[in-house]
């Protein structure tokens, strides 16, 4: 039972990207970002996809807000070395304790480096640049690849951020997010990372 | 991950519950004054439809992460998608109406064969009609369309319970063993699609599938 761990590290590791300047773009110092998401699940069969939306903020160096807000609502949190998620039950937002921590502590270690801007190959993904706007990234973990086939990380044009993520499962399957709106640097409180 | 360990414990058993505290399967009176098998129709989707619903897993005190599942119907085929909410597939499938399956995707927990023929059954049973000879009828006031299928078990399905509808499942035995209560039936087309379903199993491996509809599509 060894993709939640591996999810999270995936969802860990697109905020670390989106948060971090982009290969090809002067760095920019991220102390922090704030930005809205659209994430559309595309499989073969559907005729339309599966749409969802949230926020996510990332204050340096490892503090992280990840927020579902449609269909279902669900918040990760990362405060102090702490990582909880909450899901929506009845209505209400829940404590989930089943979710598998220990590989999110791991990869929080690396967040600095991300910030950094040291946007290459590491133990999780092997980088490559397609062209000026498009970076790959192909899992080296062998678990992880049968999870996820590659991922295509959207550069935009200008502030060294990101315009999006395509994490490809197999040819006919994948799962874009678009993200909106993003504000760096500005003061954030502690609450946003600790109160549901 | 303790959640998804249930969800397999649960599901690993879903062809087994056999025993336990059931409803005995209650008396059919004679009323075929209305339209019962035209209301009973409504109930399953007809055409070409895709369905999403959030999903709560619950068995015992223990409820597991909520998925978001997917199911497509062509009027033959069910496919199905369970998915998470940050969008990764666990498990998807098309199951033919002969018994046959197509798994294209299964992440363990989710690979084993008692897990997909358990998701079969409960997908048969919520989106397809029953097997069997139909017998219209009351039990109290509320019309009941019967089917029995011999030898496999008796489905009755209550067309018109608060403005919704109701599925309740028998063995040969006729003991329950599986009710699905759909609330907030909206009418779709010929269809009457609820808002949300409960699927329930009976006996000590019973468990629950609490269903709050996302999206229904009614794809032309």
């Amino acid at each position: 039972m060894k993709f939640q761990p591996l999810l999270n590290t995936l969802l860990l590791f697109i905020v670390l990207v989106s948060s971090c300047p982009a290969a090809v773009q002067e760095p920019i110092h991220i102390q922090s970002i704030q930005a809205g998401f659209v994430q559309e699940k595309h499989l073969k069969i559907l005729a339309r996809p599966l749409v969802s939306t949230g926020t996510f903020t990332f204050q340096a160096p490892g503090s992280l807000r990840w927020e579902y807000k449609t269909p279902v609502a669900s918040v990760l949190l990362m405060y102090g070395g702490r990582i909880r998620k909450f899901v929506e039950r009845d209505g209400q937002l829940v404590e989930d304790k089943g979710l598998g921590l220990d590989s999110m502590q791991v990869v929080l270690g690396q967040i600095s480096s991300w910030l950094d801007g040291r946007f290459t190959d590491n133990d999780i993904f092997r980088v490559s640049e397609v062209d000026e706007h498009t970076v790959l990234l192909t899992p080296k973990d062998q678990a992880l690849a049968g999870l996820i086939s590659k991922i295509e990380l959207k550069l935009a044009d200008h502030k060294g951020i990101l315009d999006g993520v395509i994490i490809y499962e197999g040819p006919e399957s994948y799962t874009s997010m678009i993200f909106q709106n993003p504000v760096l640097n500005q003061d954030i409180s502690a609450a946003v990372f600790t109160e549901k | 991950m303790k959640q998804f360990l249930y969800l397999s414990a649960f599901l690993f058993c879903l062809v087994s519950c056999t025993t336990g505290p059931y409803s005995p399967l209650p008396e059919l009176t004679a009323g075929t004054d209305g339209p019962f098998e035209e209301n009973c129709a409504t109930v399953f989707p007809q055409g070409k439809w895709q369905f999403s619903h959030a999903i709560d897993f619950v068995m015992g005190s223990k409820t597991g992460t909520p998925v978001i599942g997917v199911t497509s119907l062509d009027g033959k085929d069910i496919f199905c998608a369970l998915v998470t909410v940050e969008g990764l597939t666990l498990f998807e499938a098309n199951f033919h109406p002969n018994g046959g399956m197509d798994v294209k995707r299964a992440i363990p927990p989710f690979d084993s064969a008692n897990f997909a023929a358990g998701l079969r059954e409960d997908l048969r049973a919520i989106f397809e009609p029953p097997a069997g000879s139909m017998k219209a009828g009351r039990v109290g006031t509320m019309p009941v369309c019967r089917y029995i299928d011999e030898g496999v078990g008796i489905v009755d399905v209550l067309p018109d319970v608060d403005g919704c509808w109701q599925i309740k499942s028998y063995t040969p035995e006729l003991k329950m063993n599986r009710s699905i209560i759909g609330q907030s039936c909206k009418k779709k087309g010929p269809s009457l699609i609820p808002d949300y379903l409960e699927l329930k199993t009976y006996g000590q491996t019973g468990y629950t599938l609490k269903m709050t509809l996302i999206t229904a599509d009614n794809i032309k």
